[in-house]
């Protein structure tokens, strides 16, 4: 309840004029007719007519969570940066990959001016090399956790809809993925497949299905439990009708809480893999490639580390933020 | 002709771990239209599994109807394959469920979901369902029915949603209407308007109840006939009246023992049955309720009592029952008690 509720003036409630013996809002009431005739307006029906759609009102909640909706504006900020940086970025702000004419006098510049994050060792402009290093880690996150989306949505909803040996089957197998550490799982993937771009996604993408199905199946199983699939059945609806009209737009909400926030940690594990050499290869940007750069000049050029730090920080705060807003809004049980 | 629904020595046993739960073991009874049967009982009597089975909604495994048999319109149901039991389910019998808090799936429109049995069974278009839901909510007195068809269920307060969900069980015209518990999980003004409108549509329409309880003040207004069960097996059957003023057996004695009655004067206590109700997997041997009946003797704990008619269609399950001095005797010293 919010403070003005607590603190209301009783004279200026509508709801609060004292009623004539015929049961309508008195007319002596001091505080005149143009209030009178407004309580006379009121029915039931007024008050709670406002119905919003299930994702409107997650919507109208998320709208009121103002760490979620900076998140979501930094991610809409960088998704805009990552998709239109051809159109401008070498042009303004100079080229990512393209060494500059004289790289002796550009290399490691600090940020200046004419060189908003400073140059590399290459003399490259940081600025440029972090924008389209957002081309890599967004792409990489959202390619990664759509393939993960993919596995795990089809073997958590076959281990919670069939069952007995298959359920054993799925999350036994899950189990064995989650036993190994994740980096050196997926380095030991990326060994075998060899680094790129694609394979990156592939190997986080394949590493990343566990979780999703067991999110996933175990939003089923608790869904399934609940009277009105009982209800739904009693009505005479298919198996298929119930799975797919009456669990599953129920158990969505926590899928997309858990999606958004892996694209952070596949966003993360990607820098980490690049950092690692595992990831994009040179000379394309990415964040975590140029993390591993910076190494060598971590108190000559402390802007080579700073300025991607905080771009693999922020993105990834971002979406878990977001992830977590997300969680909030669509919490079903929590309206009153 | 053949009765709207006949239930011959019904038995669904659950074979869990543990053992075999024989939550319902030999019900019988037969409805028509525009009757009212009343199934009362302690939780876990079976009286639920009674009404899951004729909707054939046991989950299986591990529950299964091991036998008996269910005729509606003289056809039988167990017999019939799952498509066909579908159409009659929502269409034929329909259910309104114990919590309506629950029962309403949290992400459709009220009048969506109303809709949904019409869409299923009469092939309606969405627009035909709704407006036909928003008759329905008008039915069941629901104000502004029309906005608020277009409402979630959490803008639904739990009155409004069991009348909703009655109207979501009575879209099609069913011939029989299962209700569960329908008002326990409301408060008692609000009950007591539910029930109200049950009997007022059920004059409307002619559908038959079965009301499952364990209110008996529910039973008094409502049913024609009534069966008391205990421990998966009916204990005693006859109408309203009948078990109401003339019970035969302890165990419903005991119930009627429990409950508050405004006609006794108010220092007189209430008596509760003592103990649990069994354990359905290991049910005590002879007279299931033995064990818990003050009136117990030698014979309960070696023989099975049969459900026997006692006087016309007034039956018991105990084994004392036809003897009119039992019933006279300690019967009255047990309502004085009171």
């Amino acid at each position: 309840m919010t403070p003005e509720h607590l603190n209301w003036d009783h004279d200026k409630d509508p709801d609060m004029i004292p009623l004539d013996a015929g049961g309508h809002p008195s007319r002596q009431s001091e505080s005149g007719d143009h209030i009178t005739a407004s309580a006379g307006h009121i029915d039931v029906g007024e008050i709670s007519t406002s119905s919003r759609t299930l994702w409107g009102d997650a919507w109208y909640r998320l709208r009121r969570n103002k760490l979620a909706l900076v998140a979501l504006v930094w991610i809409v900020f960088m998704i805009l940066l990552a998709v239109t940086a051809d159109l401008w970025v070498p042009q303004t702000l100079g080229d990512p990959i393209v060494l500059p004419q004289d790289t002796a006098a550009a290399k490691l510049l600090p940020p200046s001016a004419d060189h908003p994050f400073g140059t590399d060792k290459l003399g490259r402009e940081i600025v440029s090399r972090i924008i389209y290093g957002a081309r890599v880690s967004l792409s990489v996150g959202v390619l990664a956790v759509s393939i993960s989306l993919v596995i795990g949505l089809i073997f958590g909803g076959l281990a919670a809809y069939y069952g007995g040996l298959w359920d054993t089957l799925i999350m036994r197998t899950a189990d064995v993925f989650f036993a190994f550490p994740y980096v050196l799982f997926a380095i030991t993937l990326i060994a075998v497949l060899g680094p790129s771009y694609r394979n990156v996604f592939i190997a986080i993408g394949i590493l990343g299905w566990p979780s999703i199905a067991r999110v996933f199946r175990s939003s089923i199983l608790s869904v399934k439990e609940n009277e009105y699939v009982d209800a739904a059945r009693a009505v005479g609806a298919s198996d298929l009708r119930i799975m797919f009209r009456h669990i599953l737009p129920n158990s969505i909400a926590p899928i997309v809480v858990y999606t958004t926030m892996s694209i952070g940690s596949a966003i993360l594990s990607e820098a980490a893999l690049s950092f690692l050499g595992m990831g994009v290869q040179p000379p394309t940007p990415s964040w975590g490639g140029m993390l591993s750069d910076a190494r060598a000049f971590l108190f000559s050029a402390p802007h080579m580390m700073l300025f991607p730090g905080i771009a693999i920080l922020t993105t990834v705060l971002a979406f878990v933020l977001m992830g977590d807003g997300l969680r909030d809004a669509l919490d079903v049980k929590m309206k009153d | 002709m053949s009765k709207l629904l006949e239930v011959t020595d019904l038995r669904t046993h659950f074979f869990t771990r543990d053992g075999v739960v024989k939550a319902v073991d030999g019900v019988s009874f037969s409805l028509d239209y525009g009757q009212t049967l009343a199934i009362v009982g302690e939780s876990g009597s079976g009286k639920s599994v009674t009404a899951m089975s004729i909707m054939g909604l046991i989950p299986d495994p591990p529950g299964k109807i091991v036998e008996g048999d269910i005729l509606f319109k003289g056809d039988s149901m167990l017999a019939m394959e799952p498509a066909e039991v579908r159409k009659l389910r929502g269409d034929r019998i329909a259910m309104i469920f114990q919590d309506p808090m629950t029962s309403l799936n949290p992400v459709y429109r009220v009048g969506h979901q109303i809709g949904e049995s019409l869409r299923i069974h009469r092939g309606m278009t969405k627009r035909e369902a709704f407006d036909r839901a928003v008759e329905l909510l008008d039915l069941v007195g629901i104000p502004n029915p029309r906005e608020r068809a277009k409402d979630y269920p959490h803008q639904f307060s739990g009155g409004m949603r069991q009348r909703a969900m009655i109207a979501m069980a009575l879209s099609c015209d069913p011939d029989i209407l299962i209700a569960d518990e329908p008002t326990t999980a409301l408060d008692v003004t609000i009950q007591a308007q539910i029930l109200e409108l049950m009997i007022e549509l059920q004059d409307r329409t002619g559908t038959a109840i079965i009301m499952i309880t364990h209110d008996l003040g529910v039973v008094a207004d409502m049913a024609d006939d009534v069966m008391v069960m205990y421990a998966g097996k009916p204990v005693e059957f006859g109408t309203a009246d009948e078990v109401f003023y003339k019970p035969l057996h302890p165990y419903t004695w005991g119930l009627l023992d429990s409950l508050p009655r405004h006609d006794v004067s108010e220092k007189g206590t209430l008596e509760p049955i003592q103990g649990q109700p069994p354990s359905l997997i290991r049910v005590p041997r002879g007279c299931s309720f033995h064990p818990r009946c003050p009136y117990a003797r030698v014979k309960c704990v070696k023989e099975v009592p049969e459900l026997v008619p006692v006087e016309g269609g007034h039956a018991s399950g105990c084994h004392f029952s036809v003897d009119p001095s039992f019933r006279k005797g300690e019967a009255a010293v047990c309502r004085e008690v009171v």
